[in-house]
């Protein structure tokens, strides 16, 4: 009840205000249109995985899309401790736990905004489906997954600082996490200590997941270690996330 | 002390004025402006190194894409039509240079707004305090971050192993050009605070310049883009500073991409920076 009244009035929040769908949508577009418009020779390179640079850059830009989503949604949280809302908040009875839920239900949901954005901008570009329409949906799954995670971290950043500044701590995170990833080329075009890091970079795997159908067919072995790294973030996120609301609420 | 009309229209007379006193007078007012802007600028720098919470992201955020984008593009670099680059690194040093640079470029624009919300400005306006200093100030401040940020990138770099094939007065010319890109956004920036007096306005020019650096040739060059983004990047005054300060380091110097790299941003600096005195004439006029 609690989690769905918090995840509504984010919602109401962008109805009321839709210019607040703008940054998140903004940033998500301009990566597409510049990733594939200054990277559009990679596919030129042997070994590029397609030779349509939407289908390797669209997942990647939802993806940022979706990491701005979460760290967006931790954010209204900085805001509420800011202005005092949030310590009416925790005047209510009852569990804590379903105020973080809410937010983070807020934030996937969110998602879906520059995700479809990016997605019907790609589709314009020529973004092909080779996987079908299931190919949505490992991106839809994997960007609300994302979404979340991100939010988590950012809450608990947000419960241990309480202020709105500390998201930039976030920000640099999401940032590079996705950067340190097979983002923008697959792993095998990486040397050095990019390999090293993008292969035990959980997104590298979320990226797998999220790409495999718009690369070919979904198979299983793409499937599960990508829903594995999502959840085990989201897990981890979530377990530090309650931790500091407790050492708040204590 | 006089007010700044005043001593502006002393100063309109010139140098061969009949009357001594006017002169005497002239020079008082520009030393005055000298010292005024001159404390406006120390009030700036000392404003960002004390939130350098603001300032590091912008050293190392263009620093990680710079290492990251040499280690997976090695592939890339072989590319028909790319330039002879021993590593990306090399090739992206300019690019490096103007995203750094250009994260605090907005900054002299927001401090004013900042100063315009907290009625700081109109305490200053109180003051017998030239007009030109007010926008000077701001902008010298973040000249001085902006160059403090491009020796620091620029030793990086080196340190890295890049090698700048027009030797170090080509690494003058690259400070040089990223600072007059910061007074250009710098005076864009301003431009918006006097007209909104909103920081979140003057921070909305943020995405249009991260858009500029992206849609242009910094990371990749021109002639292997396609189709209309081709088109944007070449008709984008970015890559006009971008690929001759990148000739610099690849090819060495070059006194027509000296001129090139410094005319495009001095040009753009011109035209923010006068838009920014007639916006201040007007906004104090008005009021």
């Amino acid at each position: 009840m609690v989690a769905s009244a918090i995840c509504g009035r984010g919602m109401r929040r962008i109805m009321a205000r839709p210019i607040l769908i703008m940054p998140v949508l903004l940033m998500p577009l301009i990566f597409v249109l510049s990733f594939t418009g200054a990277f559009v020779s990679l596919t030129r390179v042997e070994g590029y995985g397609t030779d349509n640079v939407f289908n390797w850059m669209a997942v990647y830009a939802a993806m940022q899309g979706a990491v701005f989503a979460g760290v967006g949604g931790a954010s209204t949280t900085a805001e509420d401790i800011e202005n005092g809302f949030f310590d009416r908040l925790l005047l209510t009875p009852g569990s804590r736990v379903p105020i973080l839920v809410g937010t983070m239900a807020y934030s996937a949901l969110r998602s879906t905004i520059p995700t479809t954005g990016v997605l019907l901008v790609s589709a314009l570009g020529g973004l092909r489906l080779p996987g079908g329409p299931l190919a949505l949906v490992t991106v839809y799954v994997a960007t609300a997954g994302m979404a979340s995670a991100f939010c988590l971290l950012g809450l608990a950043v947000v419960y241990r600082f309480r202020t709105m500044r500390s998201m930039i701590l976030i920000q640099v995170c999401g940032f590079s996490s996705m950067f340190l990833s097979t983002g923008q080329v697959p792993i095998h075009f990486m040397n050095g200590w990019l390999h090293a890091v993008a292969r035990v970079n959980p997104v590298t795997n979320v990226l797998r997941f999220a790409r495999q159908g718009f690369l070919g067919d979904l198979t299983w072995t793409m499937t599960w270690p990508g829903l594995v790294a999502l959840g085990a973030m989201v897990a981890v996120a979530g377990a530090l996330a309650v931790h500091q609301l407790r050492r708040l609420t204590a | 002390m006089t007010c700044s009309p005043k001593r502006q229209a002393v100063a309109s007379r010139g140098p061969n004025s009949e009357h001594p006193t006017v002169n005497a007078g002239a020079a008082t007012g520009l030393r005055l402006a000298g010292v005024q802007t001159l404390a406006l600028t120390r009030r700036s720098v000392i404003t960002e190194w004390r939130q350098l919470g603001n300032v590091i992201p912008g050293i190392v955020f263009p620093l990680l894409l710079a290492a990251v984008y040499t280690h997976q593009f090695t592939r890339a670099i072989l590319l028909p039509g790319f330039p002879v680059v021993d590593s990306f690194l090399d090739f992206v040093l300019p690019a490096s240079l103007v995203q750094s640079v250009s994260f605090g470029a907005t900054e002299a624009g927001t401090e004013l707004a900042r100063d315009i919300e907290n009625g700081f400005f109109d305490r200053l306006r109180a003051s017998p305090c030239t007009r030109l200093p007010l926008l000077l100030g701001r902008l010298c401040g973040a000249v001085v971050v902006a160059a403090a940020k491009g020796i620091l990138i620029i030793a990086i770099f080196l340190m890295f192993g890049t090698e700048i094939a027009g030797g170090p007065a080509a690494a003058v010319v690259l400070v040089t050009a990223a600072v007059l890109l910061v007074i250009a956004i710098g005076g864009l920036g301003q431009v918006l605070a006097i007209l909104t007096g909103s920081q979140e306005a003057v921070n909305a020019t943020f995405p249009l310049v991260f858009t500029s650096i992206f849609m242009s040739s910094a990371f990749f060059p021109t002639n292997l883009m396609s189709g209309w983004f081709r088109e944007v990047a070449e008709a984008n005054p970015v890559t006009w500073i971008i690929d001759p300060l990148r000739r610099l380091i690849l090819e060495g110097w070059s006194w027509s991409d000296v001129g090139q790299a410094l005319a495009v941003p001095l040009v753009i600096s011109a035209v923010t920076v006068t838009m920014a005195v007639v916006a201040l004439n007007r906004k104090l006029s008005s009021s």
